[in-house]
């Protein structure tokens, strides 16, 4: 079924005026439309979820509510008046509130420091106990109970999100706009935030919650408006009245196929890819990061790795190829034991990793993709003192043609490409070299669903070619549907590893968050 | 409300971030403000001479007159671009490698003195030929060695080399002062502090009429090219560009990222060791106090201002030679000391790091 011919039901009964209504809002960046001529409205009262592929152009329509960017054409009026909001600050003066998916909360400061400060009419004393009492209040009344004492770094991810929260709703605003608030926590924890969220709409607060997650839009959401290459494809429906997959196809603008369901089962054999045993590791900061990791991965095996955010993923990652000294423990990669912290012996026993973050450890300013490409080949390019560049372009072509993630054209310089772009050309690289173990850390960051998806199935590939896969990733769902077993990080101990047709996301949730499973 | 159309698929999200038809305005409207940048240096120092009591307009006349369009003034030109182009390479290498080598001054000093020792050692006992070519060899490794100190303190403790190549321009000189005050001191040199001339077979042959032009211009040039190509084309160069790219890209490529360095610093210091041969053998023929002072910053300069690139480097390195053999001319015709020159140099760079500031950036 075509999109054009869906039928979407529409909630036309307006009880209450919007607190915030834009008509044929468009906001360009040089010849690309970010949001082209898009409505939209939010009412007291209700939780509307705004669904979207990364680049569709939901953050850019919020930071037009939120006064961070100014529309280059239509109208915005909040209760009915029509507004220009030239920064965050009239938006909030005006009751709307934004809450980033990267918080901006002051580690070093208490809960209540950071409330403090975005208070309005703070004067010139910090009235601490005044603040706290404040806080303790609002909490209680709000359903977000924080300690406002506790230092915000001591807090988890989840405690964090609720301080935040508070501090938006504190300030006066009758309107939150959380963007992907669940894509850092554990099931649980978004139980909770959801529970919080139906409070507010209780008391007649309105809530946008951007997300591109079905079943949260599901759980939570009044109404759903669905972006797509900036334009408002569908504006405050009843998700009741359209199912999965035309919302799906809505958001994609075409069928996505389901991954295989059924696949060969792990070969059973005992050739490990990688076998980490009593590894303990210093952070960058200087505190332990893993404390006596025991973990193995078969080869032809997919091992996911879950946790909250920070659990020690990044040195797992670091430690399985080499980037990271042991302080004791081993690492043996193909059955060779890594002695050293030395990479290169890591890439020359077939280790390949796709990084967390591409710009810092990755991409090399001023070189274009095939330099990029080449680099992970130097060996089998060399010709005489140089490189045969010829033959390296001829490379990068047939490669992009076998991984079919579709990178731009070989030439561009890498630093200026957008992140999926910058993404596209780290797993090209990495899919395109034959590998024991491949170590892949976050690998859908950034990319449309269609280019996950095509993803997801170069993992599974790499899996059938006997390759042991350890696969990092914030989305239980991606890791229950790819992943042979999960092993559950915990504030760097390993909390448990898990099968997963044996258990649920809230029992790996509970080892998210440190419960026995 | 609203109801969806599908928007037309191709139509999403693709930005042009380069397109090839803007290119040649582009190098119309660079060019432009290059222009305008070196104006903007020639304008403030002239506004300096004018301060000064000195009319610009004809002083630059005579810089002009007296640097490129006589013979003689010319080939002094070339004389002093030598060395200038030598120890712009010094910088330039380790700065691909991402690495400020400020110790040009006592790689080639250090350069100077390893061809003086060769020639007191070998000299007589060897055809001139021989002598020569060991001056320049020994050179090459004295220059090399010295900024190796330096990239080993790097690699092997973390030591800044910016901080450290500074320094070891000052323990280079005092080494020169000690030879030539003490062991190496030319006796019949009247209380000179000097070294014992070279003799006149052992000085680097010239060309032309008037005697000037030495082979080390044509070293210069040579190596200019051979560095060029070592960088663009070799697959030392291109590693040493991913090193100073993005170092931890480089490490987690598997490539050696401290041989890397330790290298471009030592290719670097060899070439400002062949900056001092080629003055010492080609121009004073003995060591003497400061003989060589400020081809160091000077070469600094030029790469800089050649955005690293070698053959721009050999521009540059022409100009600042130019701008150098003004400045005589400069104290001559209208009394403003010869040093004064120096200012318009750093005018010079600070129009055109104002102008590019992500100058040090890989250029091919």
């Amino acid at each position: 079924m075509s999109v054009a011919t869906l039928d979407f039901s529409i909630d036309e009964t307006k009880q209450s005026p919007a607190i915030i209504e834009v008509r044929g809002l468009t906001k360009r960046f040089g010849d690309l439309v970010a949001t082209g001529g898009v409505d939209f409205d939010v009412r007291p009262g209700e939780v509307h979820s705004l669904l979207g592929e990364n680049g569709a152009g939901k953050s850019t329509l919020m930071k037009l509510l939120y006064g961070v960017y100014q529309p280059d054409a239509g109208e915005i009026l909040v209760d009915g008046v029509s507004q220009k909001l030239n920064s965050p600050a009239d938006a909030r003066a005006l009751g709307i509130g934004m809450v980033f998916q990267d918080l901006r909360l002051i580690p070093a400061f208490t809960v209540a420091e950071n409330i403090a400060l975005s208070l309005p009419g703070g004067g010139f004393r910090y009235r601490r106990q005044a603040i706290e009492r404040q806080i303790l209040d609002a909490g209680e009344e709000l359903g977000f109970l924080v300690d406002p004492k506790a230092l915000v770094h001591h807090l988890s991810i989840g405690e964090r999100q609720r301080v935040e929260i508070l501090k938006v709703l504190m300030s006066g605003a009758r309107l939150v706009i959380l963007d992907e608030p669940t894509s850092v926590l554990a099931p649980q924890e978004v139980d909770g935030l959801f529970t919080a969220i139906r409070s507010l709409r209780a008391k007649g607060l309105a809530v946008v919650i951007i997300t591109h997650k079905l079943h949260e839009t599901r759980a939570i959401a009044d109404r759903v408006s669905i972006l797509r290459a900036g334009r408002m494809l569908a504006s405050g429906i009843d998700p009741t009245s359209v199912d999965d997959r035309e919302l799906v196809n809505a958001m994609v603008g075409r069928e996505v196929p389901p991954l295989p369901a059924e696949r060969a089962a792990p070969p059973d054999n005992k050739v490990l890819a990688l076998r980490v045993a009593g590894v303990h590791v210093r952070g960058d900061s200087g505190n332990t990061a893993l404390h006596d990791i025991h973990l193995e991965v078969k080869a032809g095996e997919i091992m996911g790795v879950a946790g909250v955010a920070g659990s020690g993923q990044r040195e797992l990652y670091e430690a399985a190829l080499g980037l990271r000294p042991l302080n004791s423990g081993t690492i043996h990669i193909a059955a060779v034991e890594m002695d050293r912290c030395d990479p290169g012996a890591a890439l020359g026993l077939g280790a390949v990793g796709i990084p967390e973050d591409p710009i810092s450890d990755a991409v090399v300013p001023g070189l274009d993709v095939t330099e990029h490409l080449a680099l992970a080949n130097l060996s089998s390019l060399r010709k005489g003192l140089g490189i045969d560049w010829s033959r390296a372009r001829e490379m990068v072509v047939a490669l992009d043609t076998r991984v079919g993630l579709r990178m731009v054209a070989h030439d561009r310089t890498v630093a200026d490409l957008s992140g999926g772009n910058v993404q596209r050309v780290m797993l090209t690289r990495a899919f395109g070299v034959d590998c024991t173990l491949l170590v892949a850390a976050y690998p859908s960051r950034g990319l449309d669903v269609a280019t996950t998806r095509r993803t997801q199935e170069l993992l599974l590939a790499q899996r059938s070619a006997g390759a042991g896969v350890l696969f990092i990733s914030e989305d239980l769902d991606e890791l229950m549907e790819l992943s042979d077993q999960i092993a559950v990080l915990h504030n760097g101990h390993l909390a448990g590893v898990v099968t997963p047709g044996e258990v649920d996301r809230y029992a790996i949730g509970q080892l998210m968050l440190g419960g026995a499973a | 409300m609203t109801i969806m159309e599908t928007p037309p698929r191709d139509e999403v999200v693709v930005v042009m971030e380069t397109p090839s038809a803007k290119r040649g305005s582009d190098i119309t409207r660079r060019a432009g403000g290059w222009a305008l940048a070196y104006l903007g240096a020639l304008a403030v120092f002239g506004a300096f001479m004018a301060v000064k009591g000195v009319n610009p307009f004809t002083a630059y006349r005579a810089m002009f007159e007296s640097t490129l369009l006589d013979a003689s003034s010319l080939s002094e030109v070339l004389i002093k671009a030598a060395p200038f182009l030598l120890a712009a390479l010094a910088v330039a290498i380790p700065a691909r490698g991402g690495l400020v080598n400020l110790g040009g001054e006592g790689q080639i000093v250090m350069g100077g003195v390893a061809a003086a020792g060769v020639a007191l050692v070998f000299e007589g006992q060897m055809s001139s030929g021989l002598v020569m070519v060991a001056m320049l060899l020994g050179a090459v490794i004295a220059g090399a060695l010295w900024a190796a100190l330096a990239g080993v303190l790097r690699v092997a403790a973390g030591i800044n080399e910016a901080i450290s190549t500074l320094l070891l321009n000052y323990i280079a000189i005092d080494v020169l002062l000690y030879l030539i005050s003490g062991p190496w001191k030319d006796r019949a040199g009247f209380g000179q502090l000097a070294s014992k001339p070279l003799a006149d077979e052992t000085r680097l042959p010239t060309i032309g009429s008037d005697g000037r032009i030495h082979l080390g211009i044509f070293i210069a040039i040579g190596a200019a090219i051979g560095i060029w190509f070592l960088l663009r084309s070799t697959t030392w160069g291109f590693q040493l560009r991913v090193a100073g790219g993005n170092g931890e890209a480089a490490r987690r490529a598997g490539l050696p990222v401290a041989k890397l360095l330790l290298s471009g610093l030592v290719v670097g210091g060899a070439m400002a060791g062949l900056a001092g041969a080629v003055h010492f053998a080609g121009v004073e023929g003995q060591l003497r106090p400061g003989m060589t002072f400020g081809f160091g910053y000077i070469g600094f300069l030029a790469s800089w201002l050649a955005g690293h690139h070698p053959i721009r480097i050999a521009g540059a390195a022409l100009l600042l030679g130019a701008i150098a053999v003004g400045g005589d001319s400069l104290q001559i015709d209208s009394g403003l000391p010869a040093a004064s020159v120096n200012i318009l140099m750093a005018f010079v760079l600070f129009a055109v790091l104002g102008k590019n500031p992500r100058l040090a950036g890989a250029s091919r």
